[in-house]
């Protein structure tokens, strides 16, 4: 499979990380060049370069990762033919159907190969993967993928419609895996494909629950057992780190702070309104004693003029008022000062000390648009031809083993099970 | 056009991590009709008790395969054929008519006992409770399904023996005691093992305070090729108790060595006790021998010592109720580029807070934190659901990447933002140049030949 040198050379398949979300596979050819929106580079400066370093641009604009390809980042960085498996799925399958080193799978349909290399890093040159393709050029393609990757040793790619015309290997294999438009077609096939001297195990792979339905019934009459079904999914979660949620005494504080400066804006304006006033009555005076000596009346231009009440009287209810409220506030202020000092120390050192060693905390939450489905997982066991032909024959019914399903017991009192895989209980 | 017909010979020389049959020696995982499971260890010439469910000799079981299920008949051991799933007929049938409560079953519990004791079969011993049952044509067939099967779980003398697969003993082992696992379910351990990237030849470091679901694992996974060195808290060989279930090949564990925190520490030497015979010549054999197994002991310490601190791990994999970040930067030396780190907590905010420890740091790349989901259906004809009971947590999971820095590097968006300042010093009408979100996804329009995005 991909190279597993130190160092990158001439011909191998490395993956280039620009971002998170930007992540591409790159044949190092040299003589060519790379040019993104992330820098410019020679391939035949990444040779000798170790595999996990973080690459210069050329002109010192931008840099990207080189990293050495494995099926989860192959899984990410992929040329999308088809709708794709990932990992959550892919660990799942190769877990239940118990894939390790010398493990022999076939796999239909190939797709875009998501599946297939990450079978074939599990089975490793030991085990073999037969992968199926019923799409001409699809097929086409992943066979160049897998030669460019070094995987031919481990992988044998067929075009063939598996469903007409069934697999190339019979008594073989330990594991299929269908991910299929119709895998009960192939569920005959694959029985004669899996190897009968042991226990041996089926995937299908289906997005709709009408399509699992028909899958078990055909499981179930192909003579598979244990049949079950899961559906696994992967949370991503959001990280930030923020500093400390505030208490709501800092609040309380702010709100209080506020409304004594409001007040004390409004006690200032009210202050200017009878300094004003007075200033206005003193001019009064002085023109009332200068129209006295006129014996002329003159109106005054003022703002008061319509008032009711004269503007001193006002002024002085006011104040009366004010300097009861005053008091109040002054006390409340006073009573809770030594509260505030207490409870909002720790979050003003948190802001205060922004610049030194901010105190922060760790928040996470799952992203707001997740994979809420991918497929549905139907698995099923087969047991060895042997006891399976015990079935057979304790029922004395003559059957073609391989098509039908072995009759029900004469006791008819058939359970299924739907404990966890292992084995059936009776 | 078929190209490279794989061999349809059958081939099956396969390279299994566990032998094909069962052998005296094993730790075997019984399931009774009950749903329970039993541990046994299969000793030579001993008798295996499953209670009211019956006994018989070890012998019986040893050389057969795994998964199947069996039958105790005096004391033998009679395969059970798989048996189909059955169609379940749609009746008229309510529970309009049915009282709880009510009496029904005029069959006595000592009248039970006499039909067991005279060696009726339990599937006799539940067909006269039926014909007994007073109410038993008034249920439905779903219903009457679910009788019998609670019936068979009482009656029946049969039990199964699990494979050990990773997968089974995991589950196993999570449906006992998920603390001791800490919390490491099946889809759990799956993804751990495909994000380090667990593969036959691979070289690995591993801290597993999971009771060795971890190690197991790995080791299932290397199948007897590769290295795997895992750290752990004691001074003596750390016990990993998953791993007695798998009933692994020796060529399996043997790929395996352990060091502590302690021995694995560069600065530190080990205090190791004299190999020598004080007097310049052994006192005794057995003195002999016990300095020589001391001498075997303190070779292969200081060699795997050795081992870990020439480097180059291609992953490191951490179940730990110690602080991650303290493994994590005690062990980075000794991974290759482009490893793959990967934690599993029980506690989000264990590798949430690591995330962030991570992630402004250089040689990290791309941290990020996930969480398995995972849903098991009962699927029987017509009565196709999810499981009423399900498990709450498989864990969380952080991947990052091991990177080499190179402090030199610098993002293309900071030339951009220099290029915006000097533009808007110039004259503030340049207003197509993007903000950094802007240039990412910008970046997948032209010159970067790009997948398109599925999904």
């Amino acid at each position: 499979m991909w190279s597993t040198a130190r160092e990158v050379a001439a011909g191998d398949v490395v993956i280039a990380w620009m971002t998170r979300d930007i992540i591409q596979p790159l044949l190092i050819t040299p003589g060519k060049d790379l040019n993104t929106k992330y820098g410019y580079y020679r391939h035949s400066d990444l040779i000798g370069v170790p595999y996990g370093s973080k690459v210069r641009s050329r002109n010192g604009k931008g840099f990207f990762h080189l990293l050495r390809p494995t099926p989860e980042l192959w899984t990410l960085a992929l040329p999308h033919r088809t709708q794709i498996l990932y990992l959550a799925d892919i660990a799942f399958v190769e877990a239940w159907l118990d894939l390790k080193p010398g493990s022999k799978v076939i796999e239909a349909g190939t797709g875009s190969g998501s599946f297939s290399h990450s079978v074939a890093r599990t089975v490793g040159p030991t085990g073999h993967l037969w992968s199926y393709e019923f799409h001409e050029a699809r097929a086409s393609k992943a066979r160049e993928e897998f030669t460019r990757h070094g995987m031919d040793d481990i992988v044998t790619l067929t075009h063939r419609n598996v469903c007409k015309d069934g697999f190339t290997v019979t008594d073989t294999v330990d594991a299929v895996f269908l991910d299929l438009p119709a895998p009960w077609d192939a569920i005959g096939h694959a029985k004669n494909a899996l190897r009968k001297d042991r226990i041996t195990r089926i995937c299908c792979f289906s997005p709709c629950m009408e399509q699992v339905l028909r899958t078990v019934s055909a499981l179930n009459e192909a003579g598979f057992t244990e049949i079950t079904m899961y559906e696994t999914l992967l949370r991503p979660h959001q990280v930030e780190s923020t500093p400390p949620l505030t208490p709501i005494s800092v609040v309380s504080d702010r709100l209080k702070q506020s409304e004594a400066r409001r007040e004390e804006k409004r006690l200032r304006q009210i202050a200017n309104a009878r300094a004003g006033a007075e200033r206005r009555a003193k001019r009064k005076a002085e023109e009332e004693a200068a129209n006295e000596k006129d014996g002329k009346r003159i109106k005054s231009d003022g703002e008061g003029e319509s008032d009711p009440v004269p503007p001193e009287v006002q002024a002085q209810d006011e104040r009366a008022a004010t300097d009861g409220m005053r008091l109040d506030g002054a006390a409340d202020v006073a009573a809770a000062s030594p509260i505030r000092a207490a409870s909002s120390a720790p979050v003003e050192d948190a802001t205060t000390t922004e610049g030194s060693e901010p105190q922060k905390i760790t928040l996470s939450k799952t992203f707001a648009e997740v994979r809420g489905h991918t497929s549905y997982l139907t698995f099923a066991v087969l047991l060895p031809a042997a006891v399976r032909e015990v079935a057979a024959t304790a029922t004395s019914v003559t059957v073609s083993a391989e098509s039908t399903p072995p009759p029900p017991p004469a006791t008819k009192e058939s359970k299924m099970t739907d404990v966890q895989s292992g084995v059936e209980s009776t | 056009m078929d190209v490279g017909e794989g061999s349809s010979q059958p081939n099956h020389a396969s390279s299994s991590t566990r032998e094909e049959t069962i052998r005296i020696g094993d730790t075997v995982l019984l399931k009774i009709p009950s749903g329970d499971i039993r541990t046994i260890k299969l000793e030579g010439n001993s008798n295996i008790n499953l209670g009211k469910f019956g006994s018989f000799p070890s012998s019986e079981l040893a050389g057969q395969s795994y998964g199947l299920t069996y039958e105790i008949v005096d004391k033998k051991l009679k395969v059970l054929p798989p048996r189909p799933m059955q169609e379940v007929e749609d009746t008229e049938a309510t529970n309009e008519l049915i009282n709880d409560g009510q009496y029904v079953q005029p069959l006595t519990v000592e009248e039970i006992e006499t039909l067991k004791k005279a060696g009726l079969h339990a599937s006799e011993i539940i067909k006269k409770q039926i014909e007994q049952h007073a109410n038993y044509s008034l249920k439905t067939e779903y219903s009457k399904e679910k009788y019998k099967k609670r019936k068979e779980a009482k009656y029946s003398k049969s039990f199964s023996v699990l494979e050990p697969t990773m997968f089974n003993v995991c589950e196993y082992w999570f449906n006992k005691d998920q603390n001791r696992l800490r919390d490491i379910r099946p889809d759990s351990l799956a993804q751990i093992l495909n994000l380090a990237n667990v593969r036959p030849g691979g070289r690995y470091l591993a801290v597993d305070d999971a009771s060795g679901v971890l190690v197991s694992g790995i080791l299932d996974r290397l199948g007897g090729s590769g290295r795997l060195i895992t750290i752990c808290d004691i001074d003596s060989p750390p016990a990993y108790p998953v791993m007695v279930h798998m009933n692994f090949r020796k060529e399996v564990t043997s790929v395996m060595s352990s060091l502590n925190w302690a021995t694995a520490d560069e600065e530190y030497t080990p205090i190791i006790a004299s190999v020598d015979p004080p007097a310049g010549k052994f006192k005794s054999d057995g003195q002999r021998t016990r300095l020589n197994k001391r001498k075997f002991a303190s070779d292969a310490l200081m060699q795997t010592r050795e081992e870990l601190f020439a480097g180059e791990y291609d992953g490191l994999l951490i179940a730990s109720q110690y602080d991650p970040f303290s493994i994590i930067e005690k062990l980075y030396p000794y991974l290759g580029g482009s490893a793959s780190i990967v934690v599993h907590s029980p506690h989000v905010q264990v590798v949430t807070s690591l995330q962030t420890q991570l992630r402004d740091r250089p040689g990290y790349l791309g941290p990020t934190v996930t969480e398995g989901f995972l849903r098991r259906y009962q699927v029987l004809p017509g009565r196709t659901h999810p499981m009423m009971n399900a498990s709450g947590s498989g864990g969380f999971i952080l991947h990052v990447i091991k990177i080499y820095d190179d402090p030199t590097a610098s993002s293309v968006m900071v030339h951009r933002h220099r290029k915006k300042a000097k533009q808007s010093s110039e004259g503030p009408s340049e207003k197509d140049v993007e903000q950094p979100a802007a240039i990412v996804v910008d970046a997948t329009g032209d010159d970067v030949e790009m997948r398109t995005s599925e999904s």
